[in-house]
């Protein structure tokens, strides 16, 4: 491979991660905020949540991006490619966090929110002071896992013709006739960003420890 | 906070008329308390005779269904001008003016030991963190963990917590502080730190409603001690009077049993 396929490449490379960066980004505030509404159980708009993150589950993303993009113009919204990966990876994104979130509300201790209140704590104070802190602790692990899926996902969105990490590589062979270096190159890049991912979850695990009682 | 110099003014904890019922189960009957400043109050009584029900009332941890009660002589859990509940805001307003020690002590775990003990000060008083943190050290000392301040409580024993947790209810400076079973998840040989700490509290003219099982420290701390049976209080008396004299056939009984 020459200098101007190692360009390409990074270039595919920084597609992918701005793109799933921003979806992540979005999608774990989105997903809390999910988690949020759904334990104040208001009716119909509970079912209504239920309903989107279930579809959100179940469909492929690469369908889901498709959908998406073919289908905006339809409603009269004008999404280029960018924004149409960046909203279905967030969709999508956001239905799983949703259910980690959740399932850290519905495991928390109530002695500790007792004891927040006690001494005077508002709801909003406790929540985040002493909840949110060991929510993010605990759920770490199971969010970086989803992101990893999201990242390893992401080449879904070369279908709308975004060209990402994965679809880059088929362009320089394109060129060279020899797809296996590119693709080996690939491979390694994207090792790369989710070993990150992954010391970042070492890190909230030793943290984690501390919360054992 | 040392003398006994204000009993004559507002009484620290007015309970009128209290009532409660989980469901069907009548869980508290007509509590009538008054609790003045500087006293210190035992409540006795058997399992499910309602104790810490009528300790978590006091803090509206539980609601009541019927009845007042008065903190520092405000009403909580009803804004008397407005004539409807407290929002949750209120609510908050008038419990920083308690303070609570649980049987499972209920530290935050992601805080380390001093953290712990600011927490309340800074994010409910609005105290500035230098100012807060040297009331901390001070408290911890009082409950002799000062050298603990930067661990967690993980690496703490049970006796250990349950200091901290004192010194998180002193930082706020409560008209009231209210023990629910504070050694009763103990290993017996810390039983004896977390009551020194509570003895040398009392002496100090500390307000406080301690529900119990240890006779001896009711017996040698309290004011006045009152025992429930069955949401109802049977007797209430002086220690002198309640252990050496009792007025029902019931109390005679949980002695002998207890001795």
């Amino acid at each position: 491979m020459n200098g101007q396929a190692w360009l390409l490449l990074f270039e595919g490379a920084w597609t992918t991660l701005w793109i799933s960066a921003t979806a992540i980004a979005i999608g774990v505030v989105l997903g809390l905020a999910i988690a949020l509404v759904r334990m104040a159980k208001v009716p119909f708009v509970d079912q209504l949540l239920v309903l989107y993150i279930s579809l959100a589950r179940a469909t492929p993303l690469v369908t889901f991006v498709l959908f998406l993009f073919l289908s905006a113009p339809t409603f009269g919204i004008n999404m280029n490619r960018n924004t149409a990966a960046i909203v279905a990876m967030t969709l999508n994104t956001a239905a799983f966090n949703a259910e980690i979130w959740r399932a850290a509300f519905l495991s928390f201790s109530r002695e500790q929110k007792e004891a927040a209140l006690a001494c005077g704590m508002t709801s909003g104070v406790f929540f985040r002071r002493i909840m949110l802190p060991q929510m993010i602790t605990t759920s770490l692990p199971g969010l970086v896992n989803e992101m990893s899926f999201l990242i390893k996902g992401s080449p879904a969105i070369a279908v709308i013709g975004i060209v990402d990490l994965t679809r880059v590589t088929n362009r320089i062979a394109a060129v060279t006739y020899d797809p296996l270096p590119p693709i080996l190159a690939a491979a390694l890049l994207y090792m790369l960003i989710i070993s990150a991912l992954l010391k970042l979850q070492a890190m909230a695990e030793k943290k984690a420890n501390r919360l054992a009682m | 906070m040392s003398e006994h110099t204000h009993a004559s003014d507002v009484p620290a904890v007015s309970i009128k008329k209290m009532s409660k019922s989980f469901g069907d189960i009548e869980v508290l009957r007509d509590i009538d308390l008054v609790v003045n400043k500087g006293e210190v109050v035992s409540v006795l009584g058997s399992s499910g005779s309602g104790k810490s029900t009528m300790l978590r009332c006091i803090n509206w941890l539980e609601e009541p269904d019927r009845g007042t009660i008065h903190i520092a002589g405000q009403r909580i859990g009803v804004n008397e001008h407005a004539g409807r509940k407290m929002t949750g805001k209120e609510l908050a307003t008038v419990r920083a003016k308690t303070g609570m020690v649980f049987q499972g002590f209920n530290l935050w775990p992601h805080l380390s030991v001093i953290q712990n003990v600011m927490e309340a000060p800074i994010y409910v008083k609005g105290m500035p963190k230098e100012q807060a943190r040297a009331i901390a050290i001070e408290l911890l000392e009082k409950v002799g963990l000062a050298d603990k301040h930067n661990a967690f409580p993980f690496t703490l024993s049970g006796g250990q917590k349950q200091r901290v947790a004192i010194a998180r209810a002193l930082a706020m400076s409560p008209e009231v502080i209210l023990f629910d079973e504070p050694t009763s998840a103990l290993d017996p040989e810390r039983v004896g730190e977390v009551l020194t700490v509570m003895k040398n509290l009392s002496a100090e003219g500390y307000t406080m409603i301690v529900v119990t099982h240890e006779m001896e420290f009711a017996r040698a701390v309290s004011d006045q001690v009152v025992f429930l049976e069955k949401g109802l209080i049977i007797e209430k008396a002086p220690p002198a009077q309640f252990f050496t004299n009792p007025k029902t056939e019931r109390v005679r009984k949980f002695l002998e049993i207890s001795a």
